[in-house]
């Protein structure tokens, strides 16, 4: 077995995870879900949610890699045996996830490219559905593969490759760049909203609160659910990368400062993105919460809209926000394909000179149903059954195995021996209930709307494709679990 | 832009960037400790 890797310092530890926890999701989820949910009275829940399950969930995951010194799958194994599927599972759900993200920044490839012409025209939304994706009619047909954004998709897996291939080492200094060019970036977004017409009209939408909205328990819910999942959390990745920790390396500290950083990049982003949608509608002479839009509607319609009206240097602000949305995606995308790469190490003792390339490769060919006619829907489709359900379910089990079969007391004390912030009996208390049980409630909930209403308004056999998916990859974890690695 | 939105600002700065620097602070300052052991 090869000797494991370790990061060349913790700087370029605490990089990795933020460069994994900060994503496109930042830019183009938090600011519509903060300006959609109460605007700046959103911050309350979100900060408790904050509190109470996205920082302890992070010191679990961090605190269980770094004990054990492996991926999730024999992380898992060596909390309790039987347990070793949670990890699989955790891997299956990322595995799925890598699938598809890299799709959403092949589109980005190509808008960097077109934003030098600004190609789009004035259109956005005729360019983006029927030019760029050439939408067909549903998920049903997948009317041929849309050739630019498979050739963006093979840049893509071609950069994660360069990424990994070195080991952890390189990440941590490839993580340098991509952490902070991003930063930079929008510093330079949002000084230039900030200087357009209309801005302030733009931040008073995102920052004025509206308190009575607290009291509404899909407000929590939505808190809950952005912190969850914008850190990152359950899908293995925080496990592997401390696992890359040398023994004597800190815990909460590391995992407070990758959450406030993560969280305090989603607010910047905020100001950037309603500064921009502010000047948007005061120029198109309507309300801000008519162009109002979050996701793919908010990048690849609004965002190029936005460019074009620009009064100077349109193209170079469109090239900027396209390579912001690249480094931003990259570092996530090659944080989803490590724990997956290191799970089959650890338990076979694989080599990564095999172990890589031939993921890669699988997850370009997989990719390409994405980049059909037809591709955008299953990516909304597979987006939607993972990050609800599979995610959801893989954080609810990891709180149960840890805090009632291997005692969160346990790793509390563990965390304290090495921390430069000691964690009280409060932690327990998130871990063992407060967290499950929000995951939980989350997880019927979704379940009871997609039961009653199917989802995105998509036939109901996708329901059944999507739960069937979420099935299958139970099934796999139980199965690679029955395989004995090496050690066994 | 009304005061309610200045001070959900100032709150939301304080709480991610305030924090952020603190425990950057402290973070650099148990490396130093450890770096003169």
């Amino acid at each position: 077995m090869e000797e494991r890797e370790r990061w060349g310092s913790r700087a370029g530890f605490v990089m990795a995870s933020i460069g994994a926890a900060i994503g496109l999701g930042n830019v183009w989820r938090f600011p519509y879900i903060c300006y959609a949910n109460g605007g700046g009275a959103f911050l309350i829940p979100y900060f408790v949610a904050l509190l109470t399950a996205g920082i302890p969930l992070m010191i679990l995951e961090f605190a269980l890699g770094r004990k054990t010194q492996t991926g999730a799958p024999s992380a898992f194994f060596q909390v309790t045996k039987g347990s070793e599927w949670i990890g699989w599972l955790s891997l299956f759900a990322v595995m799925l996830i890598f699938l598809y993200y890299p799709t959403i920044m092949a589109w980005s490839v190509n808008y960097a490219v077109y934003s030098a012409t600004l190609k789009w025209g004035a259109d956005t939304q005729h360019f983006f559905h029927n030019q760029f994706l050439q939408l067909s009619g549903g998920p049903e047909i997948l009317g041929g593969i849309r050739w630019p954004v498979l050739a963006g998709l093979a840049v893509v897996w071609i950069a994660i490759y360069l990424c990994l291939f070195k080991g952890v080492k390189a990440v941590g200094k490839v993580v340098m760049w991509t952490v902070t060019i991003p930063w930079v970036i929008l510093i330079i977004m949002v000084v230039r909203g900030l200087t357009l017409p209309g801005a302030l009209d733009g931040l008073k939408f995102y920052l004025t609160p509206d308190f009575s909205v607290l009291l509404k328990p899909n407000v929590w819910l939505a808190a809950y659910g952005q912190v969850f999942f914008t850190l990152s959390l359950a899908m293995g990745t925080l496990i592997v990368y401390s696992s890359y920790l040398p023994k004597k390396s800190d815990i909460s500290n590391n995992a407070y400062i990758t959450s406030l950083a993560n969280c305090g990049t989603s607010f910047f982003a905020g100001f950037a993105v309603f500064s921009t949608l502010g000047y948007l509608a005061q120029s198109m002479g309507v309300g801000v919460p008519e162009v109002t839009q979050s996701g793919f509607g908010l990048a690849f319609v609004t965002y190029p809209m936005v460019i074009q009206l620009l009064p100077f240097w349109a193209p170079f602000f469109g090239v900027l926000f396209f390579i912001m949305l690249l480094t931003l995606g990259i570092d996530s995308a090659f944080s989803q394909v490590e724990p997956f790469v290191a799970g089959f190490i650890d338990k076979w003792y694989f080599s990564k000179k095999w172990v890589l390339p031939s993921v890669c490769t699988f997850g370009f060919l997989v990719g390409v149903l994405f980049t059909t006619r037809g591709g955008f829907y299953w990516l909304d489709i597979v987006d939607y059954f993972t990050c609800t359900f599979g995610l959801c379910l893989v954080g609810f089990l990891e709180c149960v195995t840890i805090g009632y079969i291997y005692k969160a007391r346990k790793i509390r004390e563990y965390v304290n021996e090495v921390s430069e912030f000691r964690i009280g009996k409060w932690w327990d208390v998130m871990i063992m209930i407060v967290t499950p049980a929000i995951l939980g409630i989350s997880f019927v909930w979704e379940l009871v709307k997609l039961i009653q209403h199917g989802y995105g308004g998509y036939p109901r056999w996708i329901s059944f494709i999507g739960v069937g998916i979420i099935a299958l990859i139970i099934v796999l974890s139980f199965v690679l679990m029955k395989i004995k690695g090496k050690e066994e | 832009m009304p005061v309610s939105a200045i001070v959900m600002l100032i709150f939301g700065c304080v709480v991610l960037y305030g924090g952020l620097i603190f425990c950057l602070r402290r973070a650099i300052k148990s490396s130093r400790r450890s770096e003169r052991r």
